[in-house]
C-alpha cells in the first residue's frame, strides 16, 4: 500500500539504467522545466515556487521561494547560488542518492533558481567523503557544458550560468550555511553572526542563495507542473514529497520518497520493512537526524511525518533522517557517543558551545561508566539551558536538543545508570 | 611507535604543478591541501612550506585550515586509512565491534595507537559517512563496506590486504594462536 499517491519527484528517474547521463535525463523530459522558466519573468519563477510552498530540506525548513525573494534586485554586485551537499547530519544519506543517480535534476534545479535571482555563478559544496558522487557530478556538469546547458549562453538564450563543484574537507559545522560560505572562501569554516544574512552579504560579500540538494532538486517539477500542483501533495504547511533516510533497527533500511504527512508507523512498517523484532520491540525513533530529540514508541504509534506534527510532538522533521532504535539500545550510551561528536565538531568560537559540549561529553562519560551522581542529570539540563539559543550558529542547539530530549523521554534510564552503576538494557 | 619510515619524499615540481592547476589565491587553500594529502596521505612540512612560499596563502591561514578540518593530518599515517563510522545509525547497530575486530587483526593493542606496527593500516573513528542505510559501515581508502559484523570487517580487511599486498600483523598472530591451539588439541588427543 502507498500513502496517498505514488508521486515521485526526486526519485522519478532513479531506477532507469544510466540515470545519471544527460541523454537519459533529457529522454525523460529533462531540461524542459528550465526552458519554461527562461520564458517566464524571474519574479514569476519565484512566485511559482512560493505557491508550491517547498520548505528547505537541509534542516531548518525555511520556505525556498521566500528565501529567493530576499535577494536584492537592483544591486550591481554579482549574485551567487550555493548548493549545500555537505550532508553531515548523522543518519542522513538522501542527497547522496540524488547526486549519484540524478545529478542533472539538481543541475536543472540550480539553473532555474539561479535564473530567478539573477545569479551567474553557482557552487556545489559536496562533502569530502563523497568521492564517487563528486565524480558523477563533475561528469554531469561537463556534459551540461558540452550541450550548451551551462555556460555563458545557456540554451542559446543569452543567459549565463557557470557551475563548479567544491569538495569539503570534513567539518560538520561547514554544513551550516555561513560556515560553508567561509569554507568556500578558503577559510576555517567558522559560522558568521546573522544578520547580515547571506541573501545580502554572502559569498565574497555578495548576495547569495544557499539551498540544500533536495530543495533544489524539487524545483524542476514545481516549475513544470505548477506551484499549485506541488502544494496539492503532502499536507498543510508541509507540501510536496520528501526523502526519508530510514536507518537503524528496521528490516529494510533505505531512502524512501513519500508525501509529507505520512504516518510514521506506515513509513516504518510498510516502506522500511518493519521494526526489527516487530513493532512492540520499538524503543524510540529520532525523526529528523541526530540533532533532534528522540520520540518514544507510544508517540511513534500516532505521529505523522510533517513539520507541524513533529514539532507538536516535541521533535522536528530536520533533515528527514529517521533513526530507529529497538529495545537493545542503551540511550545513555548512544547519547554519550553523540556528545563526543558535538564536542569534536564545535568550532570553538562561542564559549557556551565550546565549553558546554565538552561538559556534556564529560558528564555523559561519567554517567555511562556508572560513576555519575544523582545531580548529574539536572546538571546536564542546566548545561543545555546555557547553550541553547546562546551561540552564533545552531550547532549549539543541535548538541543540546538530543540530550534534553533523551532525558525527557528516558529519564529512568539515566537514573538507573546512577543508581546501579550500569545499564538497564544489558 | 615512531612512524619515521613513513615520512614522504616531497618533489617541489609536483607541488608547483598543483599550484599551477589550482591557483594561488586564498580560496585555493583547501583544494591545495587536498591535492597534497591526496598524494602523500598527509601534509608533509616541506610541501606546506612550498605552498606558503609560492602562493597568496600565508602560514597562519594554511595551518589554521589544516588543523580545522578533520580530513587533514600533519603526521604520516599508515599506507591505507580505514574509517569506521560511529554516527548514530552505525552506533546503534554495533559500530564498536568493528573497532575491536580491526584492532585485533591489525595487532593494535595500545589504546592510544591507531596504526599497525608495520605501517600498513591506520584505523580512524569518524562520524557519519552518509551511508546510514547501510550501517554499520567502514571505508578502506575510498571504498565503502556496508552492513558489517566484526567478522565481516576482518574478512573485508583480509581481502583488501591480499589485493594491495599488505601483511596484517594481528592476523599472523591469530593464525599462530590457532595453530598452537590445534597442535595442543592433537597432543591432548594423543595423550
Ligand atoms: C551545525 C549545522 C549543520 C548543518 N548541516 C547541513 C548539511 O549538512 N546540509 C544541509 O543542507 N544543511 C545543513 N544545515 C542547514 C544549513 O545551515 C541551511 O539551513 C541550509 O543549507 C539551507 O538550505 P535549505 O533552506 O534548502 O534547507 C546545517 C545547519 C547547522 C546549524
Ligand atoms: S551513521 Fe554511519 S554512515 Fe551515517
Amino acid at each position: 500500500m502507498s500513502y496517498k499517491s505514488d508521486t515521485k519527484i526526486l526519485f522519478k528517474n532513479i531506477d532507469r539504467d544510466d540515470s545519471h547521463k544527460l541523454a537519459v535525463y533529457q529522454g525523460n523530459g529533462g531540461y524542459q522545466a528550465v526552458l519554461k522558466a527562461y520564458g517566464m519573468q524571474p519574479v514569476e519563477v519565484i512566485d511559482e515556487v512560493k505557491r508550491g510552498g517547498v520548505r528547505g530540506r537541509g534542516g531548518a525548513g525555511f520556505p525556498a521561494g521566500l528565501k529567493w525573494s530576499f535577494i536584492p534586485k537592483d544591486d550591481p554586485r554579482p549574485k551567487y547560488l550555493v548548493c549545500n551537499a555537505d550532508e553531515g547530519e548523522p543518519g542522513t544519506c538522501k542527497d547522496r542518492d540524488i547526486i549519484r543517480y540524478d545529478p542533472h535534476l539538481l543541475i536543472e534545479g540550480m539553473a532555474i533558481a539561479a535564473y530567478s535571482v539573477n545569479a551567474t555563478r553557482g557552487y556545489i559544496y559536496i562533502r569530502g567523503e563523497f568521492y564517487r558522487e563528486a565524480e558523477v557530478l563533475q561528469g554531469a556538469i561537463d556534459e551540461a557544458y558540452a550541450a550548451g546547458i551551462l555556460g555563458d549562453n545557456c540554451h542559446g538564450k543569452g543567459i549565463r550560468f557557470d557551475l563548479a563543484v567544491h569538495r569539503g574537507a570534513g567539518a560538520y559545522v561547514c554544513g551550516e550555511e555561513t560556515g560553508l560560505i567561509e569554507s568556500l572562501e578558503g577559510k576555517k569554516g567558522q559560522p558568521r553572526l546573522k544578520p547580515p544574512f547571506p541573501a545580502n552579504i554572502g559569498l565574497y560579500g555578495c548576495p547569495t542563495v544557499i539551498n540544500n540538494v533536495e530543495t533544489l532538486a524539487s524545483v524542476p517539477d514545481i516549475i513544470a507542473n505548477g506551484g499549485d500542483w506541488y502544494a496539492g501533495l503532502g499536507v498543510e504547511n508541509s507540501s510536496g514529497t520528501k526523502l526519508f533516510s530510514v536507518s537503524g533497527h528496521v528490516n529494510k533500511p533505505g531512502n524512501y520518497e513519500v508525501e509529507l504527512g505520512i504516518p510514521m508507523k506506515m513509513l516504518l512498517e510498510e516502506y522500511a520493512g518493519g521494526v526489527r523484532g516487530g513493532w512492540d520491540n520499538l524503543k524510540g525513533v529520532i525523526p529528523g537526524g541526530c540533532s533532534m530529540p528522540v520520540l518514544t514508541a507510544d508517540i511513534c504509534e500516532t505521529v505523522t511525518m510533517d513539520y507541524d506534527a513533529l514539532a507538536k510532538s516535541g521533535s522536528y522533521l530536520g533533515s528527514g533522517a529517521v533513526i530507529v532504535m529497538d529495545k537493545s539500545v542503551c540511550i545513555v550510551k548512544a547519547i554519550r557517543r553523540l556528545s563526543q561528536f558535538y564536542r569534536h565538531e564545535s568550532c570553538g568560537q562561542c564559549s557556551p558551545c565550546r565549553e558546554g559540549t565538552g561538559w556534556i561529553s564529560k558528564i555523559m562519560d561519567r554517567l555511562e561508566s556508572g560513576k555519575g551522581t544523582p545531580d548529574d542529570i539536572d546538571l546536564l539540563l542546566n548545561v543545555c539551558d546555557n547553550i541553547q539559543g546562546k551561540t552564533i550558529c545552531a550547532l549549539g542547539d543541535a548538541a543540546a536538543m538530543p540530550v534534553r530530549g533523551a532525558i525527557q523521554a528516558f529519564r529512568e534510564e539515566f537514573e538507573y545508570h546512577v543508581e546501579h552503576g550500569r545499564c538497564m538494557v544489558g | 611507535m615512531s612512524n619515521q619510515s613513513l615520512e614522504a619524499t616531497v618533489e617541489p615540481a609536483d607541488v608547483q604543478s598543483w599550484i599551477d592547476a589550482i591557483g594561488r589565491e586564498p580560496s585555493a587553500a583547501v583544494p591545495l591541501l587536498q591535492a597534497i594529502q591526496g598524494a602523500y596521505g598527509y601534509l608533509p612540512r616541506k610541501a606546506m612550506d612550498l605552498v606558503i612560499a609560492n602562493t597568496d596563502v600565508n602560514a597562519s591561514q594554511l595551518y589554521g585550515v589544516a588543523t580545522f578540518y578533520a580530513q587533514f593530518r600533519l603526521k604520516p599515517v599508515g599506507r591505507h586509512l580505514i574509517k569506521v563510522c560511529h554516527g548514530t545509525a552505525c552506533h546503534v547497530l554495533g559500530a564498536d565491534r568493528l573497532n575491536t575486530s580491526l584492532n585485533h587483526i591489525l595487532g593494535i593493542t595500545d589504546e592510544e595507537e591507531d596504526t599497525a606496527a608495520n605501517g600498513s593500516y591506520t584505523v580512524e573513528d569518524v562520524a557519519c559517512i552518509g551511508c546510514c542505510s547501510l550501517a554499520p559501515v567502514m571505508l578502506i581508502g575510498e571504498e565503502a563496506f556496508p552492513n558489517l559484523s566484526g567478522a565481516d570487517a576482518q574478512r573485508s580487511l583480509k581481502k583488501h590486504a591480499r589485493k594491495v599486498k599488505e601483511v596484517l600483523p594481528g592476523h599472523e598472530e591469530m593464525q599462530n594462536e590457532a595453530k598452537a591451539k590445534k597442535a595442543a588439541k592433537v597432543q591432548e588427543v594423543r595423550a
